[in-house]
């Protein structure tokens, strides 16, 4: 039992996460702090959300990239649309009508990938350019800073506070329960149900998932929808808790931070394997390295460079390992001949 | 009667693909350039100032760089890769050149000193993008790292070279005589275009009319057979993502000569996007595509961005109806070839 667990992707993740912590501990005894660990759950906890649903396009063998415009749509429309109307209640509404959105969206995708027999990363990348050209011109262009009266304290809602030496008060905020349900609700989707096995079975051998008699249209339509409203939820939240909504919500820099989360989690991009532990592990690796760079003291220009050089140490060393295992594993079959 | 019809209608039929088939002229082309036209006559008719000199003069000069970005992005699909690092190869390439003649360039210089140092520069932007194309040549080819995930690193790496050079600022300053290359034209035709027709029948070439270029299709269409027939998959990868960053560094010192300036952040992901929207627009996937549909396409959007443009000039946020527009076209082709292509297999 151990011994299986060892051998795990997810448990290398946890290894490389660990070695990570020590080594900025070592360098900045600051980063050992409760408060330390709230700040990074809470800058997670959208990232999270948002590769739980990226997780199951990447184990069906196939990459979404419009999860992060579908956030920006579902979140900036719903609202600006409150904003028009007057609205002054509180978060619940927020999250039903960006939920819907964020739904239509994901259905639009699993249609045109299903009806017309399309690769998933194709279709994401023309709804990525029309969501996002579609909430710049048709809904506002700007950012917004008004908020609902019942949306103001939300920000600093926390569910416990501790006094913090370094910092104060420090508090863990309420949307990391989020996480827990929705990791919860797609580990069990991928464990226990026969959509979750079709999942792996699509990402494994597509065409033997088909003469299994899986469902895959169905398959399709379903994981995008989930994405969909995982990338709304998300989109609520990121503004919510910055206070702001904006139309170029996660542009640029975090579609790729929440790919690298999910393949550093030990999802493989050719589908068939991954799991919701290794993408949560995958995410606070991210997280921390991009903290790390500020804690250790690297100057801030050279930071970029910093990550690029562990991706690639990442990358390299599992594929190096792979092209070894493959190549010792021919090497028996020929003595064995 | 009804006969007579159905006759005349497969004739015709037979006669256009004939045509294709002599000329060798695909559907995808066939498909693109009936778009092109399209477009063309939409936008003259609605829009006075379309059909000028002056418009299209500057069709000429921003089309080239993200023209080159997306052939650089083709190559790799090609042979069943992705190259998410053009982008930052272009601005490591031309931010390096800009260091050089900033640093080197003695004050006072002779014009042919100048010209002579500018000839360097660009000999080093080059070298930026052969270097840059050989480490992710090295990551996919040699390694065996998967190819989204190494241009995404590479990604990191060169962005991160750029900003930790110029601490994040643009690096400026450069000798007149650099914006010939960017901003200057040649007998009515801007010269980043030559710069951009002469690339592409180049990688036109080498893909449709060298073994080099043969071999490459045939990894892209299935790397087990390749490698079977005696061919170095390794080498040949290795080959493609050079070109590739070679035609991205060019795609940066056409940057450069433009806007007269160096920066890390330059088109950011939105270019590397783009690029890979023109390649799928062109309907490139691995081993087959056609250095002319990449062509047409990256045209088809330009004029999409400058006919909008045109016609939404003074609405708010005008500027970014081009990237819905583009969105819903890139569908339309998806389902118009799903098609047409469904009903050949039919056949």
């Amino acid at each position: 039992m151990l011994k299986k667990i060892v051998k795990t992707n997810e448990f290398v993740t946890f290894l490389i996460l660990v070695a990570l912590s020590i080594t900025i501990g070592l360098i900045n005894p600051a980063f050992f702090s409760i408060s330390m660990g709230f700040d990074v759950l809470r800058a997670a906890v959208v990232y999270c959300i948002m590769a739980f649903g990226v997780l199951l396009v990447i184990i069906s063998g196939d990459v979404d990239i419009s999860f992060v415009a579908i956030a920006a749509m579902a979140s900036f429309t719903t609202h600006m649309l409150l904003i028009k109307m007057g609205y002054e209640g509180g978060i619940l509404l927020y999250y039903v009508i960006a939920c819907g959105l964020g739904l239509l969206a994901g259905l639009l995708n699993g249609f045109i990938i299903s009806q017309f027999n399309l690769p998933v990363f194709n279709v994401s990348l023309a709804t990525m350019t029309m969501w996002y050209g579609f909430t710049l011109f048709f809904i506002g262009a700007t950012s917004n800073f008004d908020l609902p009266k019942g949306t103001v304290g939300y920000y600093a809602n926390f569910i416990i506070k501790v006094q913090d030496p370094f910092v104060g008060e420090a508090g863990l905020h309420v949307s990391t329960i989020y996480v827990v349900v929705i990791g919860l609700f797609v580990w069990w989707l991928l464990k226990y149900t026969t959509l979750g096995r079709g999942i792996f079975a699509m990402g494994g051998n597509r065409e033997l998932a088909v003469r299994s008699g899986f469902n895959i249209k169905l398959i399709t339509f379903v994981t995008c929808a989930i994405v969909g409203v995982l990338a709304a939820i998300a989109g609520v939240t990121q503004g919510l808790l910055s206070r702001y909504f904006n139309p170029t919500l996660f542009i640029g820099q975090s579609l790729l931070d929440v790919l690298a989360a999910v393949i550093l989690g030990g999802a493989a991009i050719t589908g068939g394997r991954g799991s919701v532990i290794g993408t949560f592990l995958g995410v606070i690796l991210v997280q921390l390295i991009n903290r790390a760079l500020i804690l250790t003291g690297i100057p801030v220009e050279w930071q970029r460079f910093v990550v690029g050089v562990i991706l690639i140490l990442f990358i390299s060393i599992p594929a190096l390992h792979e092209r070894r295992t493959r190549r010792l594993a021919r090497t028996t079959e020929l003595a064995e001949e | 009667m009804n006969m007579n019809i159905k006759s005349i209608v497969t004739g015709i039929k037979n006669g256009i693909s004939s045509f294709l088939k002599k000329f060798r002229i695909e559907s995808q082309t066939l498909l693109l350039v009936g778009v092109f036209a399209v477009l063309i006559v939409f936008f003259s008719l609605t829009e006075k100032g379309f059909l000028t000199t002056r418009s299209i003069t500057s069709m000429g000069f921003q089309l080239p760089e993200i023209g080159l970005l997306s052939l650089a992005m083709m190559i790799t699909i090609l042979i069943g890769g992705i190259n998410l690092s053009v982008n930052a190869t272009a601005n490591l390439a031309a931010v390096l050149a800009g260091f050089f003649m900033v640093k080197f360039i003695p004050q006072g210089a002779a014009e042919s000193q100048i010209i002579l140092y500018i000839a360097l520069a660009l000999l080093i932007a080059l070298l930026v993008g052969f270097i840059s194309g050989a480490l992710n040549g090295l990551l996919v080819g040699y390694i065996g790292a998967s190819p989204i995930l190494a241009t995404l690193a590479t990604l990191s790496f060169y962005t991160g070279i750029s900003v930790g050079l110029t601490k994040g600022r643009t690096v400026t300053g450069f000798p007149e005589q650099l914006s010939v290359i960017g901003s200057k034209t040649l007998l009515g035709i801007p010269i980043p275009f030559l710069v951009y027709v002469l690339f592409t029948a180049i990688t036109y070439l080498l893909l449709n009319h060298t073994t080099f270029g043969f071999k490459a299709r045939m990894l892209g269409s299935n790397p087990t057979a390749s490698n079977f027939s005696g061919i170095d998959n390794k080498a040949i990868t290795m080959r493609i993502y050079i070109l590739s960053g070679i035609i991205a560094a060019i795609s940066g010192i056409l940057v450069m000569g433009r806007t007269m300036s160096a920066a890390y952040e330059y088109g950011a992901t939105t270019y590397v996007l783009l690029a890979i929207l023109i390649a799928m627009l062109a309907g490139i996937n691995a081993g087959f595509g056609n250095v002319i549909d990449v062509f047409i396409s990256a045209t088809i959007l330009q004029i999409l961005s400058t006919g909008f443009h045109m016609m939404l000039a003074g609405v708010r946020g005008s500027s970014f109806f081009k990237d819905f527009s583009w969105g819903i076209l890139l569908i339309t082709i998806f389902v118009i070839n799903y098609f047409t292509r469904g009903r050949k297999a039919r056949e």
